[in-house]
């Protein structure tokens, strides 16, 4: 039966067509509003609708074309469920035409053709159609070429179907309403029941999984990806190629320079104003390869006169050699304004003050000044000349007060550091005279005059024990003389003023002695230097005695008598030491004019060297309380550094170079050979071979 | 045609003219009618002058020619009218309001006064003599500016400064008190009659010898009521003394034998040693400078770079500023006696006010001298002149009104050591030359 229907309703589409076209169109819907649902059954139901409303009307097909096209659709549907009898034919649903000129119209299910049958002209048919009683119920199926009778059964469906109703007349569209939620004490439509507690209260499982989500984030197991941050602002006209450039990795594409847009300078005949002149070209042949102008103008009667051009071959080959040995590496270049890459020191302003001019000079010798040295509280200073003379001058006023006659060049001198005993230590050839100034009050010059007492047979003491020094009275000055074996170089004083040094650089095991003045007493407490001696120092506030040999400096501990330290400026002959009034930093000049500054806490290496003069260093200098230090040297000229060393020992001690002091004319060959600082004022002295004594003032 | 056009127009801009009316304080036979003149706007003030001169000579045919000088709002021309008028921004259409004073300068130079040795010290607050120190330890009386009359011998070092003494209650000439501070430590008072006239130099010796400064005097100055010193010395202290030759306070202690060298002791006479009655401590180095304007105040300057003001009753600091420069030379006057002028290690002669609160910034700066400035001198009766001498062998006479010198006087070869008025028209200067040199006739 599921066949045959299938197949009349083929057949139906057809018939229903032509009712169609008949009847006028007749609204189905009668108010009944279409919910969204399932197509068909919504089709089924509103056909049960219409053949119900409109029962018993003889019109044989009012369907329109929407219902007769779900019609169709269903039973395509049917065609494909499991309980229809595939049809005969199996060439599927192609256009019937195709077959139209065949003999067969189509293949069965083993792949025969089907043969048309003998079509019967029209009289035969009409004639059989009229004997037959049952022919109006036939049905050619085009399909299957073959006639199909449909049954009373299969009829009444069609009718019902085209009266909108439902197929089968068993169905009651109208069956009384069944409510199924209905029950006894029903106030509400459905459950009057409290809401459960559990609907407030938040989930307890799902507080587990937060908080384990939670921790997981602290944690870092979950990462969240960030957001990607989409460029607020881009360039609307940008460059595309710019782009480009960017995205692309390895080898990036450079855009050629744009070539600059030719002048007038280039035309075959320029004004005269863009030609250059001989000198300029000549000029050109000075400047460097890549600055020089790639082009030079020249002038041209007539187009006809400019030549080919010159570099077009040979332009040619480079560009192909660019092409074949191009680098495929982007040439880096680093701008650095070497400006920027000094350190960054303090401004000159800001290490105010510090010796700047020279307002005063102290003339008088008649011979290089070899030494200065300046009286602690400032008022006076002394200088020794190789004049033989020592000359006492006041600070002031530049007036020599005083001149004592030595008789041989001096090499250096020294003031006793306390103010109260204003004693001069003069090295000179083989002797060290200790000068009574004649400075102090009455009874401080009682106090010298005894000191300065020698007695006859101390001398004769020293004699017998083959000392290298022997203490004598001075025969012309009230002084002594302390007569060494060997030139004396350098007389240093301790800070309390009894002890002080003196230095024979030849004198071997012997060549550092020092003497007590109280006791008139000469020790050698130093036997062992490598190199020869060049200075000794006394620390300012330890127990401590630096002597410089012409290699290294060597720190000794007196009051345990050893070496505690050695210091190696790594130059080649050091010329003079000077100690930080603070006691941890020496600085170390030298003969090939550099300079070198060493923090004791930090090592034995110089922490650092300062290349200053291109001569010889002669001597290198501390202020007592300014930040300042000094050097000179016999290129007649003397530095003034800024040195500050702070008490916190994790700042290394900042130097700042100030200043160049000229002034002194050479002599000789030498220049500037001894430089002191005042000691309250910033104010540095210089003593030149040219005999003069400078005063620099801040 | 055009060249015309050119030369007119150049000539209209050389000759600007701008209106001048001429005023002064002076008396009538210098004052000019208040009518305005048009000027060419490039003068200077020599021109000025010259036209001032001119117009008075027409007003009165035996008058002498001398320099002027030109005021505009309290400020001396020093350049071209036209810049002038530029830099201090006043409209050259109006009719310019020019007050002529007297040129300050010196008009002439007396003979030097020639001593042994430098001189250090010079005091000119007598009008009768001239008052000089020396580097041989002398100090000297000059009558008159020419004629050495007494030498005050005694100090075994150098003057360092020197000061005469007015004591108010003993007028007269005959006996006259003086002090001198040395490098030997001590001051000396003398006393001395300057009436009396003598053909060679009298050679006197100090009443009373005040010894307690432990290192060299570097400045002495009295007090106005003329029973007092001052005296500041490199031991950093200040200290006051009394001057009065009092036997009676019981202090008088003949002196023993000084020195070795002293060998001219024969003719002791009695010498008192007098005591500090107060000591002003503070200053840190050496004190160069003191001196006492008023009763109650004395300023100090000194090589630690400040200057400060001590009030004499308690001994107290009352004031104290730092200059950055080591000082030489201090004095107090100007305006209302309240102007600090110090010059010092530097060629800058800088004035402060001290009734300026908050700003340590000097009120002038001089700089026009090359060399450290070792002394400094107010005018007594102008405000607005004072000299400074330098080592660079200058003097200089300064107008506050200008920052350029009125007049340079560099007869000194040398040094020039200490300076002041004398007469208040003349500047008397020592030098490292040993000289002592007055120029006169500067009318302020």
């Amino acid at each position: 039966m599921p066949a045959t229907m299938a197949k009349s309703r083929a057949a139906f589409k057809k018939k229903a067509d032509h009712v169609e076209q008949e009847g006028p169109e007749e609204p189905s819907e009668n108010g009944f509003v279409r919910e969204s649902g399932d197509q068909e059954e919504e089709s089924e139901r509103s056909d049960v609708v219409g053949s119900s409303e409109d029962e018993g009307s003889s019109g044989e097909g009012e369907i329109d074309g929407e219902d007769d096209e779900e019609i169709h659709q269903s039973a395509e549907e049917s065609d494909s469920s499991e309980d229809e009898v595939a049809p005969r034919n199996t060439i599927g649903e192609v256009p019937l035409e195709w077959y139209k000129d065949e003999e067969h119209i189509g293949y069965d299910i083993t792949g025969k053709k089907i043969r048309k049958q003998a079509r019967k002209d029209k009289i035969d048919s009409f004639l059989a159609g009229v004997d037959d009683s049952k022919n109006w119920r036939k049905i050619y199926d085009e399909y299957n070429d073959e006639e199909v009778e449909l049954t009373k059964e299969e009829i009444r469906i069609i009718r019902r179907l085209l009266k909108g109703r439902t197929p089968h007349a068993e169905v009651d569209p109208y069956a009384p309403y069944v409510d199924w939620f209905d029950w006894e004490d029903k106030g509400h439509p459905l459950s009057n029941a409290p809401e459960p507690k559990r609907r407030f209260i938040p989930s307890k499982w799902e507080q587990k999984k937060v908080v384990q989500y939670v921790r997981a984030i602290r944690k870092g197991l979950i990462k969240f990806d960030k957001p990607k941050e989409e460029p607020r602002f881009y360039l609307l006209w940008g460059d595309d190629s710019s782009v480009a450039e960017n995205k692309r990795h390895g080898l990036s594409y450079i855009p050629a320079p744009k070539p600059k847009l030719a002048g007038h300078e280039e035309s075959y005949n320029p004004s005269i104003e863009y030609i250059p002149t001989q000198e300029e070209i000549n000029s050109y042949q000075l400047m460097y390869e890549e600055d020089r102008p790639k082009f030079i103008p020249r002038r041209y009667e007539s187009l006809r006169n400019v030549p080919a051009y010159e570099n077009a071959l040979k332009e040619g080959f480079d560009r192909c050699l660019d092409l074949y040995l191009c680098p495929r590496t982007r040439k880096k270049r680093i701008n650095i304004d070497p400006e920027s890459l000094k350190p960054k020191l303090p401004s000159k302003k800001d290490l105010k003050p510090y010796p700047l001019r020279c307002y005063l000079e102290y003339r008088g010798h008649s011979g290089p000044v070899n030494s200065i040295s300046i009286e602690v509280s400032g008022q006076w200073i002394a200088s020794g000349s190789t004049d033989g003379t020592v000359r006492l001058w006041e600070v002031e006023t530049g007036r020599c007060l005083r001149v004592w006659d030595v008789g041989e060049a001096v090499q250096h001198l020294a003031w006793n550091p306390l103010p109260e005993l204003p004693i001069l230590a003069v090295s000179a050839g083989h002797k060290v005279h200790l000068l009574n100034t004649g400075l102090g009050d009455a009874e401080e010059k009682m106090r010298i005059k005894e000191l300065l007492h020698v007695e006859e047979v101390l001398t004769d003491d020293a004699g017998n024990s083959v000392s290298a020094v022997s203490w004598i009275k001075h025969e012309k000055h009230d002084g002594i003389t302390l007569e060494h074996l060997k030139t004396v170089s350098t007389v240093e004083w301790h800070r309390k003023g009894d002890y002080f040094t003196t230095i024979m650089p030849s004198g071997d095991s012997r060549a550092v002695s020092i003497h007590q003045l109280s006791k008139k007493h000469t020790a050698n407490p130093i036997k062992k230097l490598r190199a020869p001696a060049v200075s000794a120092v006394f620390h300012p506030t330890r127990p401590f005695f630096f002597v410089s040999t012409k290699k290294n400096v060597r720190v000794y501990d007196l009051s345990k008598n050893k070496l505690i330290k050695k210091l190696e400026p790594g130059l080649r002959e050091v010329s003079s030491i000077a100690i930080h009034p603070g006691g941890d930093n020496v600085i170390v000049g030298s003969k090939e004019g550099k300079m070198c500054w060493f923090d004791m806490d930090l090592s034995s290496q110089p922490y650092k060297r300062l290349p200053a003069h291109p001569k010889d260093m002669t001597n290198v200098a501390f202020h007592r309380s300014y930040p300042l230090f000094a050097s000179c040297s016999d290129d007649c000229t003397a530095y003034v550094f800024h040195g500050m060393v702070y008490s916190d020992l994790n700042q290394n001690p900042l130097i700042v170079p100030l200043e160049i002091l000229r002034g002194h004319t050479s002599s000789n060959g030498r220049g500037v050979l001894d430089c002191k600082f005042h000691p309250r004022q910033p104010w540095l002295f210089t003593a030149g071979a040219d005999s003069v004594i400078k005063l620099y003032c801040h | 045609m055009e060249r015309g056009m050119d030369a007119s127009g150049g000539s209209t801009e050389a000759s600007r003219q701008i209106r001048v009316r001429f005023t002064t304080k002076l008396p009538s036979p210098l004052r000019l009618p208040t009518t305005s003149l048009a000027v060419p706007s490039n003068l200077s003030r020599m021109g000025l002058s010259e036209i001032v001169n001119h117009l008075l000579k027409n007003m009165d045919s035996e008058y002498q020619f001398q320099p002027f000088d030109f005021l505009v709002d309290g400020e001396l021309i020093r350049m071209p009218l036209e810049q002038f008028l530029l830099a201090k921004g006043i409209s050259a259409e109006k009719v310019l309001e020019m007050e002529y004073i007297k040129a300050v300068a010196p008009r002439k130079e007396e003979d030097p006064c020639l001593h042994d040795d430098w001189v250090s010290a010079v005091d000119g607050s007598n009008t009768s003599f001239i008052l000089t120190g020396c580097y041989d330890g002398l100090a000297r009386i000059w009558k008159g500016g020419a004629v050495c009359t007494h030498i005050l011998e005694g100090h075994g070092g150098a003057i360092t400064s020197a000061s005469v003494i007015n004591r108010k209650g003993v007028e007269s000439e005959n006996s006259l008190y003086v002090a001198t501070g040395s490098k030997d430590r001590s001051l000396r008072l003398w006393k001395f009659d300057a009436a009396e006239h003598v053909e060679h130099p009298l050679r006197i010796r100090a009443y009373k010898i005040l010894q307690e400064h432990t290192s060299s005097v570097q400045s002495i100055s009295s007090a106005p009521s003329g029973d007092m010193v001052c005296s500041g010395s490199w031991d950093c202290s200040i200290k006051l003394w009394e001057v009065k030759a009092s036997e009676a306070e019981g202090d008088a202690v003949a002196i023993k034998k000084r020195k070795l060298r002293s060998d001219a002791a024969e003719h002791e006479e009695s010498q008192l040693e007098g005591t500090a009655t107060s000591t002003l401590v503070g200053h840190a180095q050496c004190v160069s400078s003191v001196v006492w304007p008023e009763l109650q105040t004395i300023y100090s300057a000194s090589w630690d770079h400040s200057i400060r003001q001590w009030d004499v009753q308690t001994g107290n600091e009352t004031w104290n500023m730092v200059c950055g420069k080591a000082l030489n030379c201090l004095d107090v006057g100007g305006e209302s006696s309240a102007l600090v002028v110090a010059g010092g290690s530097d060629p800058v002669l800088r004035i402060w006010d001290p009734r300026k609160p908050g700003t340590l910034a000097p009120v002038f700066q001089f700089s026009s001298h090359s060399s450290w400035i070792t002394a400094c001198k107010w005018h007594t009766r102008s405000w607005f002149h004072l000299l400074s001498a330098s080592y660079d062998g200058k003097l200089m006479l300064w107008d506050l009104r200008t920052a350029w010198p009125l007049a340079t006087i560099d007869s000194h070869k040398d040094k020039v050591l200490c300076a002041d008025w004398w007469k208040s028209d003349s500047v008397i200067s020592g030098g490292a030359d040993s000289k002592l040199f007055i120029c006169s006739g500067i009318q302020i």
